[in-house]
């Protein structure tokens, strides 16, 4: 495929200075639309200022937990919902953060074209444009999912070390599902980026897809749980943070009735819906 | 390396291009709600020259480029870039280089990156970036950001955007905006070398005395509709000239005599007024036959933007029915009566 256009010398060369060489372009595939929207990820700052808070608020708020819970540090007096009760939940007490952030940063990564109108030359350039879509969520996993694994291995350890300095109960990686659960916080903070992702490219703006993200794994579980009558307790369940509550962590969350893989797969089927709809939503409209 | 050599003969060799590449438009519509952005265009814009794109604001002229790059799409019939839709296209930036908005791109993106990422989607490297920005003037500012851009740089970036990928066929929406004279003079020879070096240039402008430098064909649009679709020399050729100018002391004596079909007056001052359907010649022998001074009698030179503002309103008067071609300013009714 190396071949597919080959062009001579051009117009340019009579206006500046001279260029002999030709310019050999080639076959745009997915994997050239996804280089493309890697040159643009890295080239933002916002991008690794999102990553550096991501590991920040990750291992600062879980220091700052697990201080608190050895009496090192003394909480607020209201301070009694800061920290889990048991010190996996405690070093990860930054992950609720950490959520938000990406969730915030992948909204930006499918709206900001949308803003910047920059999206016309986007789809010009790849006009198959499920590419972009797909270009997009892969980049924006590859620099997602290792943040948020290096930000929760580091709290876990800074965490845990907090913990055992002050006498604190620990657990280690090796324990029955910590690994698992350690693991999943960074699959959770990931597929909320990508959920952020999906949501801004249907909406088309950085503000209503932050919006309904915040509303639908923040706002929503907490309210319906205390309104709705306990017979839809199954069906809340299915919200992204009841289903990533199943395995981050590792006494399971509360009163959720899935296990673990279960959780995974329905927040996976999550992130499929939001991918797919924009998918079909960036095909069918005019840009 | 036979690959590269037909293709260079396709460029420098306009007579027998190795490919014909043009932009067909058939039956081409595209409706928002119930208004016609565009209806029914059908037209083929030919390699080799540069087509000049008018039509006044809401004519349809960025709707039809837009449908030509499948950002819009048609409510009905169809856009081909060399023979399919531009979406088959198997490396879209090499078929139709565009500069649409020159404003659509992202602030805090440098100018190099900006041409990088787009450039990463056809296999196009760093060394090529950095010739067209160099080509384009923009070498010295390739790292800041596009967002603190003026208008002029806007376009620059826009125009190398455009060609970066080397294309075949270029859509160009108002490049002229915004640059200073250099860059004028930098894109209209800019513009007629990539035509005479075989490639499809639409171009749209408001300027039209620009316009009229660079394009050597037109399709012109209004409301959604093709009005013209010509060579420029045909075009002001056919137009009726800019009229005469007369200035005449005996102006009221003068007017009512040119009155006649097909003739518009305009008074354009004390004793002076432009006379349309009349050749400066027949206008003097009239006016020596019946002893009348003269003063001025001078043909105004047909234009682009004569022959246009004739042909857009033409099209007024034809939906206007049947106005009187006399246009009865205030002196010259009174000298007429």
């Amino acid at each position: 495929m190396t071949t597919a256009t080959a062009t001579a010398a051009t117009a340019l060369e009579s206006t500046s200075r001279r260029t002999e060489a030709a310019t050999t372009t080639h076959r745009q595939t997915l994997g050239r639309a996804i280089r493309s929207e890697w040159i643009k990820l890295r080239t933002l700052r916002s991008t690794w200022i999102g990553m550096g808070a991501v590991i920040l608020v990750l291992v600062g708020v879980g220091a700052i937990a697990a201080a608190v819970s050895t009496g090192s540090v003394t909480a607020p007096e209201d301070g009694g919902g800061f920290g889990g009760d048991d010190p996996l939940s405690t070093v990860l007490t930054g992950a609720d953060f950490a959520v938000l952030l990406a969730g915030i940063l992948g909204a930006l990564a499918g709206a900001r074209e949308y803003g910047s109108r920059m999206i016309s030359a986007t789809i010009a350039a790849v006009p198959r444009r499920w590419q972009v879509v797909v270009s997009k969520a892969v980049v924006l996993t590859g620099v997602v999912l290792p943040t948020a694994l290096i930000g929760v291995l580091a709290a876990f350890s800074v965490g845990m070390g907090i913990l055992s300095a002050g006498d604190g109960a620990t657990v280690a990686l090796t324990d029955d599902g910590v690994l698992r659960s350690v693991l999943g916080m960074a699959g959770y903070i990931t597929a909320i980026a990508l959920l952020g992702l999906g949501l801004g490219i249907l909406l088309r703006s950085v503000a209503s897809g932050i919006g309904v993200l915040i509303a639908g794994v923040m706002i929503l579980p907490a309210l319906a749980g205390a309104l709705l009558p306990a017979s839809l307790d199954s069906v809340l369940q299915l919200l992204p943070s009841s289903a990533a509550a199943a395995f981050t962590t590792v006494t399971g969350a509360g009163d959720s009735v899935l296990d673990a893989t279960a959780g995974a797969v329905v927040l996976a089927a999550w992130v499929a819906v939001a991918l797919g709809a924009s998918i079909l939503a960036i095909t069918r409209r005019d840009v | 390396m036979d690959v590269h050599g037909d293709l260079f003969l396709k460029h420098k060799n306009p007579e027998r291009p190795a490919r014909e590449t043009m932009i067909e438009l058939q039956q081409l519509t595209k409706r928002y709600g119930d208004k016609l952005a565009v209806d029914g265009i059908s037209a083929t814009i030919r390699p080799g020259v540069v087509t000049g794109f008018l039509g006044p604001n809401g004519a349809g002229k960025s709707t039809t480029m837009r449908m030509i790059l499948g950002l819009d799409r048609p409510t009905s019939g169809a856009a081909r870039v060399n023979g399919r839709p531009y979406i088959d296209a198997p490396a879209p930036l090499a078929e139709v280089g565009a500069l649409l908005d020159a404003k659509a791109v992202d602030s805090s993106r440098s100018a190099r990156n900006h041409l990088l990422a787009l450039a990463a989607t056809v296999g196009i490297g760093p060394r090529r970036v950095d010739d067209v920005l160099a080509s384009v003037g923009l070498t010295e500012v390739a790292h800041q950001s596009a967002g603190s851009f003026s208008l002029g740089m806007g376009q620059r970036l826009g125009i190398a955007a455009a060609l970066l990928a080397d294309p075949a066929v270029l859509i160009l929406d108002e490049p002229v905006n915004g640059l200073d004279l250099d860059g004028i003079q930098w894109i209209r020879a800019l513009l007629t070398e990539l035509a005479q070096q075989g490639r499809t240039v639409l171009l749209s402008s408001h300027l039209m005395s620009e316009m009229q430098l660079v394009a050597d064909h037109l399709l012109i649009i209004g409301q959604g509709r093709i009005l013209a679709d010509t060579s420029m020399d045909d075009f002001i050729e056919h137009s009726s000239g800019g009229g005469v100018i007369v200035a005449s002391p005996d102006a009221r004596a003068l007017a009512p005599l040119l009155a006649a079909d097909g003739v518009t007056l305009t008074s354009t001052g004390s004793g002076r007024f432009e006379v349309r359907g009349l050749t400066a010649d027949a206008i003097g022998e009239l006016a020596a036959g019946h002893g009348l001074r003269l003063h001025e009698l001078a043909p105004i030179e047909a234009s682009l933007e004569s022959a246009y503002l004739e042909l857009t309103r033409d099209s007024v008067e034809y939906a206007a029915a049947s106005q009187p071609d006399f246009t009865p300013t205030d002196e010259l009714q009174r000298a007429a009566s």
